[in-house]
């Protein structure tokens, strides 16, 4: 009874999840439509696909509670390709 | 406002897998072996995007000029419908593990469709760009463009065959509760897919 309410409650926050990543999708697609350009846009985009990577990281691959090891190398690759763009983008400004 | 409304439904996603987090410790979900897989893609597909902005930070003007020419709209419905097809994939998962195996094949030849979607469109892509001449020597963006774009492509479609080998075994009763390694394997791999694309979308079609 308890897995259920548990598998339940999962699938629930699975839709919300999955609404975000598509709000977030259309923003983004939205800015660039718009046009927008410069280092605050940049910084929002992949914000949001950080935001999007961990929502997948997290809840769709199910790593939330797996050892630490694995979260380190899943989030760092994440974070690590982000921080990366953003500082050659940071350098291709000046 | 946006920014508040923005921050609960991020609390309020996180705050439910909290409470599931103290209540069961998990293991890696599928085979070890696949994880090792997913990490060397990850890493590639990391080169890659690295060597992308670097070679756009030297190309500033050609990569902005040429960037245009993409279609934004067609990188957003495949993103879209990556996203999508990877939902109906962690449903596929969660069925199998109540022992809904209907269920999960269901929502697995869903996924497929989705994924078909995304392949269908991305073609449709390459054959415009094609048509008009372009190749992967007609200037270094296009190089750039063409190699990520197509790298994902060749995964989609090895992801599509490993969900399509996992609906193919369910379907013959090899996966169940007790058992659901497979599925859980061939959706991380999936996952991984959608993941690089998460990336790969606003780093091509959209940041300038």
């Amino acid at each position: 009874m308890r897995t259920m309410k548990k598998l339940i409650q999962n699938n629930t926050n699975i839709h919300t999840i999955w609404l975000l990543m598509v709000a977030l999708t259309i923003l983004g697609y939205a800015m660039g439509k718009f046009g927008f350009s410069g280092l605050i846009s940049v910084l929002i985009l992949l914000l949001t696909a950080v935001i999007k990577g961990t929502l997948i990281i997290r809840d769709f691959m199910e790593l939330r509670d797996v050892s630490l090891l694995w979260q380190i190398i899943m989030y760092g690759w994440l974070w690590g390709i982000t921080l990366a763009l953003i500082l050659i983008y940071i350098f291709s400004l000046s | 406002m946006i920014i508040k409304v923005f921050i609960s439904l991020y609390h309020y996603t996180f705050s439910v897998n909290k409470t599931l987090a103290l209540e069961e410790p998990k293991l890696l979900p599928g085979d070890l072996a696949i994880w090792f897989f997913i990490f060397m893609e990850l890493l590639v597909f990391a080169i890659a995007f690295i060597a992308y902005a670097i070679t756009r930070m030297q190309n500033l003007e050609l990569f902005n000029e040429f960037q245009l020419t993409l279609n934004k709209e067609f990188g957003a419905i495949n993103t879209i419908l990556l996203i999508t097809s990877s939902y109906f994939v962690v449903r596929a998962v969660h069925a199998i593990k109540r022992d809904h195996v209907n269920t999960c094949i269901n929502n697995l030849n869903i996924a497929l469709g989705f994924g078909t979607g995304f392949l269908l469109l991305k073609s449709l892509e390459f054959y415009d760009k094609f048509s008009a001449g372009i190749t992967l020597s007609t200037n270094t963006f296009y190089m750039f463009y063409l190699s990520l774009t197509m790298f994902h492509f060749l995964h989609v479609i090895l992801g599509m065959i490993i969900l399509f080998a996992v609906a193919f075994k369910a379907k013959r009763g090899h996966y169940s509760a007790a058992d659901h390694f497979g599925v859980e394997s061939g959706a991380s791999y999936w996952h991984m897919v959608d993941l690089v694309w998460i990336i790969l979308f606003p780093l091509v079609y959209i940041i300038r």
